[in-house]
């Protein structure tokens, strides 16, 4: 069982899943990827600050996110946020993850249909 | 708002440090940026949620990072596996021993018998009183809500129903009042149990029967109610099955049936001669349920004096007007009552012995652990230097003792439960079997894990401080070779190795004076070929001979047995030779009461027949010996008038008459009188016993006692020449009187004395290996330390041997201090075992009379402190040879 082999973190945590979907689209501090969540599920889903925080530490642990060296504009700037981003490995069990998602929504529709007949 | 924040804010403080080095700031930061928003969106809801969404967080962090500590502390352990091992086998017969030392003590003395409803209300008056005077103890309603009699260990000849040609089987049982279920608060599980309101006398007699007959002899037969078993011949039916686990008051005693007082006394022969009606039959044990509130002191001293009273009423006891105590209760709910006042000596006892065997398993951890912490001085220091707290050192320091103790604790735990079922097959040689219940349960589990998480953290806390409290800089400088200051003096780790020299010496000699003392005692010796003795035994009444039929049988046998061929003598007794008596009298010189030269004494009661003494070739030192006259002596119920012959052994004779002749005196016990008619020597006894003095009475067999043998049966001695098998013949004889006359606990006198030490071995054994496994770890834990020390001074030795030191010299220096360090333990062990045997013989004298006779044995004073300090000189010597290996060239460079 190699370490690098995506499947091994699938299914993935739903805090995990929801964080690495917004590191997606680029890197972001914690404060954005709660507003990102909250906004993106019309306020449904909270990431509470505690629960985030561990989070991102065991992301990191597991390699599937790092910190990010990079610093955005100097204006955009919150010097005391840390940034993250998704590494290689990251970005691909969210891809594994999201097509597992996409199979089970498949599967959902498909037997939809059926009982909708 | 700002409350929920405050508490928000001091949850994030109680983070563990690492995790607040990296995330706190901005933990803090995002608490205080999203609470306005959360409280306008969710409210007080909200709020909540954020604060029990971080009460949570805390802890998990704390156990993600102790699985880090284990899985690094495994890690360590897997690289040095000799420093696992060695940790986990000694921590684990540590607690092995103490743990199986502690749930034995736990299951006899303190645990409440099963099945039994609120066993701590429950007592037991340390004497046997007669059925009158139970029946006036139950009239004191303001001290008992309940009392019943029973009798324990009483032997029931049972045949089933059905197969008549079977032999009938030999079972234990107890005779009790009516109202013991009542008192004992056990509801049957089928049918019912003995009641007051139905069982009355001259009813139909009825037996209940426990769940184990039930299963073991009965195949859990679901038409087992009702049927009708033959009790000694006589029938009786199955009215009830107590509940699985119930096994009676003082189940030492195996029992399986429970039969009412009210049967006839040709069902049990306990019951003849009008026990139930003659006060001066102390034939029950009393079984008392405590009134509510009422305490056990406030019933004891209520007993004794109701007890006093009756006495008093009685004209013709002797001792009605003793001011002595007359009642001693004990906790009649534990498996094993005894008395209150022993109760602390046995708890001290084994806290003793297993806190000694424990402290000296864990010192040697701690020195370990101390060891491996110095070696590790400089990666810890470079740790504090990044800026890991000391706590999160110490902390996995903790870690990886308490994994050793823990899985220390699994193997203890492991040899516990051996221990368990090795003691679970002893059998003692008792007419009554005993059964032990030493089964390991969930609070030896508990025990044994708390003791290995203390035992973790105890003795790895202070190597963990130690090896934390490094100054950075000088230890980075230095490397890890570094001097630690004041080692050659009172170091830690010098006084672990004092303290355990001196623990594994006082642990050797206290067993050492325990075995050698109790060998010595238990030293039986015959004056013939023990398997040249046959012992057999026969009960004719519980095979349903009646009282008269019985004495015939008897009368008869001795002429018959005598006429095989192959016997040269034997005798009739109502135990075997050599066994452990319960039955003491308290024998007076007194002609009439109040005599001012009354001496009393108290002797151990043995029933023997005629030619018993010469069958075990024992000569008669005065007077004669019984016989078959004697043998047909009515013992009468108000023995008064008729005076029996018995036999004294010396000290007996000595205790009561001094130097004086004690043939043809008179000695009172009670109301009985006896005519003293010879003195025996001495026989060894072999097992030594706090309730058995070295006096013992000899009483003639009686009809009474054929009428009623004793619960072993009647036993036969029979010897025979050499070369000749003598059993045959004589099984042969007893078939030819009665072939239906169950023989049985057929064996030599060999092979009865081989059984009859085999607990006391056991015990022996265990204690000796107590103390041998002290002697083994004391001299790990010195080998570990001179090997070490070596190693630390690598750097010295090299620059003397640069400068031109001899490898004696250097040898000189290694050893120097091991000498001093075994010298110190070893006057302070020799010091501390003295004291712990006086201070044990004070509290008891089971102790003491097995100390007297070793405590100055030479052998153990000189051998055990010169064994021990022989193996720790080796034991520091090996190690030190290696520091005359030291290339000063290499040692040097090292650096």
């Amino acid at each position: 069982m190699s370490k690098s082999d995506p499947h091994n973190f699938l299914p993935l945590k739903t805090q995990w899943f929801h964080i690495m979907l917004c590191l997606a689209g680029g890197e972001q501090h914690g404060y954005g990827i709660m507003q990102e969540v909250l906004e993106r599920s019309a306020g449904k889903v909270r990431l509470w600050p505690a629960t985030l925080y561990g989070s991102l530490k065991r992301l990191i642990e597991a390699e599937l996110i790092v910190e990010s060296d990079e610093r955005p504009a100097p204006e955009l700037d919150d010097a005391r946020r840390r940034y993250y981003r998704l590494t290689a490995l990251g970005r691909r069990v969210l891809n594994a993850e999201c097509d597992r998602l996409q199979e089970l929504v498949r599967a959902i529709r498909l037997k939809q249909r059926l009982v909708t007949e | 708002m700002n409350f929920a924040l405050r508490i928000y804010l001091w949850l994030a403080e109680a983070f563990p440090h690492e995790f607040k080095l990296v995330y706190g700031t901005e933990v803090r930061q995002l608490g205080e940026d999203v609470v306005q928003e959360i409280a306008k969106q969710n409210g007080i809801g909200g709020l909540i949620r954020l604060i029990a969404d971080i009460a949570v967080r805390v802890p998990l962090e704390y156990l993600s990072e102790m699985r880090r500590d284990l899985r690094y502390a495994v890690r360590a352990l897997i690289k040095s596996p000799g420093f696992a091992l060695v940790g986990i086998i000694s921590l684990g017969l540590g607690m092995g021993v103490t743990t199986s030392q502690v749930s034995k003590m736990w299951a006899q003395m303190f645990r409440g018998l099963p099945a039994v409803a609120n066993p701590q209300e429950l007592v037991l008056p340390q004497n046997p009183v007669s059925y009158y005077y139970v029946e006036q103890y139950r009239a004191q309603k303001s001290l008992f809500a309940a009392v019943a009699a029973f009798q324990n260990g009483v032997p029931f000849n049972v045949a089933f129903q059905g197969d008549g040609k079977a032999r009938p089987q030999r079972v234990f049982g107890q005779l009790v009042s009516p109202e013991y279920f009542s008192v004992l608060g056990v509801k049957p599980q089928r049918g019912r149990v003995l009641d007051p309101a139905l069982d009355k006398p001259g009813d139909v007699p009825v037996v209940v029967i426990t769940d184990r007959f039930w299963r073991n002899r009965l195949n859990s037969s679901p038409d087992a109610l009702g049927q009708t078993l033959r009790l000694n011949g006589q029938p009786a039916t199955i009215v009830g099955i107590t509940p699985k686990d119930f096994k009676g008051a003082m189940p030492l005693a195996p029992t399986e049936l429970f039969v009412p007082v009210t049967v006839p006394a040709a069902l049990a022969p306990e019951l003849a001669n009008d026990v139930l009606h003659n006060r001066g039959a102390k034939a029950f044990l009393a079984l008392m349920r405590m009134a509510p509130g009422v305490s056990i002191e406030s019933a004891e001293a209520g007993l004794d004096s109701v007890t006093r009273r009756l006495d008093q009423q009685d004209l013709s006891n002797p001792r009605r007007n003793d001011k002595s105590r007359r009642v001693t209760l004990l906790p009649g709910g534990t498996v094993l009552p005894i008395p209150r006042a022993l109760k602390p000596v046995v708890v001290a006892f084994v806290a003793a012995l297993t806190g000694l065997v424990l402290t000296i398993a864990c010192m040697n951890l701690a020195n370990m652990l101390l060891a491996r912490g110095a070696a590790r001085r400089k990666e810890l220091a470079i740790r504090l230097a990044v800026g890991a707290s000391r706590f999160r050192l110490i902390r996995q320091m903790l870690t990886e003792g308490i994994l050793i103790a823990m899985l220390g604790g699994i193997s203890g735990f492991g040899l516990a439960y051996w221990f368990s079922i090795l003691s679970s097959k002893i059998k003692l040689p008792q007419a009554v079997p005993e059964e032990f219940d030493n089964a390991i349960d969930w609070h030896a589990l508990v025990f044994t894990f708390t003791l290995a998480i203390v035992c973790g953290i105890g003795f790895s806390l202070a190597p963990a401080l130690q090896a934390t409290k490094a100054d950075v800089a000088p230890t980075l400088k230095e490397g890890a070779a570094i001097q630690l200051r004041g080692y050659r003096r009172f170091g830690m780790r010098n006084l672990l190795v004092v303290g355990q020299v001196a623990g594994s010496l006082m642990l050797l000699l206290m067993t050492g004076f325990l075995v050698m003392g109790i060998n010595k005692m238990s030293n039986i010796q015959t004056k013939f070929d023990p398997n040249r003795m046959y012992l057999l035994s026969i009960d004719p009444v519980r095979d349903g001979y009646s009282p008269e039929k019985a004495v015939a049988l008897f009368e008869k046998l001795p002429e018959r047995l005598k006429a095989v061929s192959a016997v040269r003598s034997m005798a009739l007794a109502a135990e075997a030779p050599f066994s452990i008596v319960g039955r003491t009298a308290q024998l007076s010189t007194a002609k009439s009461s109040g005599d001012a030269s009354e001496k009393l004494t108290l002797v151990a009661k043995e029933t023997v027949g005629a030619g018993y003494f010469a069958t075990l070739s024992e000569p008669m030192l005065a007077g004669r010996e019984f016989t078959e006259r004697d043998q047909r002596m009515e013992a009468a119920a108000d023995g008064s008038k008729t005076a029996l012959p018995v036999v004294l052994n010396e000290s007996a004779a000595r205790r009561l008459f001094g130097n004086g002749t004690a043939v043809g005196k008179r000695v009172t016990e009670d109301q009985q009188s006896y005519d003293v008619v010879g003195v025996v020597s001495d026989l060894k006894n072999g097992i030594p016993d706090d309730d058995q003095p070295a006096a013992v009475v000899y009483l003639p067999l009686t009809r009474r006692d054929f009428a009623s043998p004793p619960a072993g049966g009647m036993t036969i001695l029979v010897r025979s020449d050499a070369g000749i098998d003598a059993l045959g013949g004589v099984r042969r004889e007893i078939a030819s009187m009665d072939p239906n006359l169950a023989v049985f606990d057929v064996r030599t006198l060999a092979e009865y004395l081989q059984t009859s030490r085999a607990a006391m071995r056991l015990s022996l054994d265990m204690c000796g290996g107590i103390g041998l496994f002290g002697l083994v770890l004391a001299a790990i834990g010195l080998a570990g330390v001179t090997a070490y020390a070596v190693a630390r001074r690598r750097k010295e030795i090299g620059i003397r041997m640069a400068l031109g030191a001899r490898k004696a010299q250097v040898l000189g220096l290694v050893l120097r201090e091991g000498v001093a360090l075994v010298t110190a333990g070893t006057i302070l062990g020799f010091l501390g075992a003295m004291a712990l045997v006086k201070t044990l013989s004070a509290l008891t004298s089971v102790f003491s009379d097995a100390f007297q006779v070793s405590t100055s044995d030479p052998r153990l004073l000189l051998g055990a402190p010169l064994l021990l300090a022989g193996l720790a000189m080796l034991a520091c010597y090996v190690p030190a040879r290696r520091s005359m290996k030291i290339d000063p060239v290499k040692a040097l460079r090292q650096e």
